[in-house]
């Protein structure tokens, strides 16, 4: 049986606080995707190069990124790196986590996004006269960028729920490190976590609205 | 005929039912299991043996706690943030997991008098240069997320206004960074300080001093409002003392000075 009284106003007095938290998480989530844009563009180059050793250094990132729980890699880049004598700063290191995660995940939906856009098409273009480049830049480009726009926001929104894992490296900034430490010296878990709750959702749902948004205006025919 | 069997039935039914209003100390010894949470990462409190069985004074103590009872002992392995919503969603009957008392927490849940009490020490890097407690000001300093420690080194280094302070989500963990030199030292108290150090499992780190916080005495905990079990749970923690079996098992898993369990110049 479920026996608990909520108090409410006591917990809403740590509001305040709990917002400032979610400030720092949403600027963790989102230099991890600027970082993790920048990587997965330059995996993708990679990938096309067609050399061989930059291809595999790009799939390897991709499968390791894609294929083992975010917690691990954020726990690696702080423990991990830490018995090699590196040490990064929970704040550095649920960054690095995060963004290694993010670049294997947009990585994968660039290539997705440029399987769909059919050869002949390139091939078109190079018959009207552009250069490879040129057919590149003006016909796969745009319709890559289109076409990954909303697995991207995805990554967003996973990006903003991954930064809660941080506090397994001793993150207490973030809203999931100031929620854990408001629960741990009230033990009024429920309203706290509930509280947690409704402000990742708030901010989950106004980055998928906002992109929706964005998506309508940019892409419209 | 058959209305008034059925009413009988009905009556039979009510009858039983109404044993339900049972409390938690009928609960627990109706079921013939108690459940205790635990923390297994908590050495020499609890942990685990080669067998991957638990161990340490908090087993011990809930297994004599079930004896009382007539009743037997289910170990459930609880992380400090977590022993609360264990209570709360009914996992466990009980808490024997080294909870500080504090008045805050007690708003939440049920707390008995003190069955256990910890002083505090400094373990640091030896590359660090912390030799004493004054010393971790300005430096990174770590604890356990949620223990009583960790919520005094957290307020004394703001109080510093230098430094920094990272609550790690277990003891291990903790040290782990320790011995990495992540952090420069921490706080811990004095029987899971030595239990590491001696361990041998984290090198480079030594017990350096005494942190000058309140002794933190440690309370079994259950629901608040189950008196009738806090009542029983109370007189367990007196028993335990008078019949020498506490100070049995503190020398068994931790040895030296019997730590008081009673604050001089007041009641409970």
């Amino acid at each position: 049986m479920f026996s608990y009284t909520f108090h409410w106003n006591q917990a809403l007095k740590a509001l305040p606080q709990m917002l400032d938290g979610a400030l720092v998480t949403l600027q963790v989530a989102l230099l991890s995707m600027v970082i993790g844009l920048a990587l997965a563009l330059a995996l993708t180059a990679c990938r096309l190069s067609g050399n061989r050793i930059l291809g595999s250094f790009a799939t390897a990132w991709v499968e390791i990124a894609r294929n083992t729980p975010a917690l691990f890699q954020i726990y690696m880049a702080h423990f991990g790196l830490g018995n090699f004598g590196i040490h990064l700063s929970p704040y550095t290191a649920l960054l690095a986590g995060i963004a290694f995660n993010n670049a294997g995940y947009l990585a994968e939906n660039f290539r997705g996004a440029l399987k769909a856009i059919p050869d002949t098409q390139t091939r078109a273009g190079r018959s009207l006269g552009m250069t490879s480049v040129q057919a590149f830049r003006y016909i796969v480009l745009p319709q890559m960028l289109r076409i990954a726009f909303l697995p991207v926001t995805n990554q967003m929104v996973w990006a903003i729920l991954m930064t809660s894992l941080g506090v397994t490296v001793g993150m207490n900034t973030d809203l999931a490190g100031i929620t854990q430490e408001l629960n741990a010296r009230s033990f009024r878990t429920f309203e706290f976590f509930a509280i947690a709750a409704v402000i990742y959702y708030v901010i989950a749902k106004a980055v998928t609205l906002a992109a929706r948004a964005l998506a309508a205006r940019m892409f419209r025919y | 005929m058959k209305t008034s069997v059925l009413a009988l039935g009905l009556v039979a039914a009510a009858a039983l039912t109404s044993q339900a209003h049972a409390d938690k100390l009928d609960d627990v010894i109706g079921s013939g299991t108690l459940r205790c949470a635990v923390v297994l990462d908590f050495p020499p409190m609890g942990s685990r043996d080669e067998n991957n069985n638990p161990i340490g004074f908090d087993v011990d103590y809930c297994n004599d706690l079930a004896k009382a009872l007539g009743v037997t002992a289910e170990i459930v392995e609880t992380p400090f943030p977590e022993r609360i919503p264990a209570l709360m969603s009914g996992r466990v009957d009980v808490g024997v997991a080294s909870t500080s008392d504090t008045l805050e927490r007690a708003k939440t849940v049920g707390m008995t008098v003190p069955y256990f009490a910890f002083e505090m020490a400094v373990t640091a890097n030896d590359k660090s240069g912390v030799k004493s407690f004054e010393d971790m000001k300005g430096k990174v300093v770590g604890a356990t997320a949620g223990t009583f420690e960790a919520i005094a080194l957290e307020k004394q280094v703001k109080e510093w206004g230098a430094g920094e302070f990272r609550p790690y989500q277990t003891q291990a963990d903790v040290f782990l960074a320790l011995s990495q030199g992540q952090i420069d030292a921490t706080v811990s108290t004095s029987t899971v300080a030595q239990a590491n150090v001696k361990g041998g499992k984290f090198a480079g780190i030594s017990v350096v001093g005494k942190a000058p916080f309140d002794t933190d005495y440690v309370a079994l905990f259950t629901n608040r409002e189950e008196y009738g079990f806090i009542n029983f749970l109370n007189l367990f923690i007196n028993q335990q003392v008078r019949t020498g079996r506490y100070a049995e098992l503190y020398e068994k898993w931790v040895g030296g000075e019997l730590p008081d369990l009673t604050a001089k110049g007041v009641y409970r």
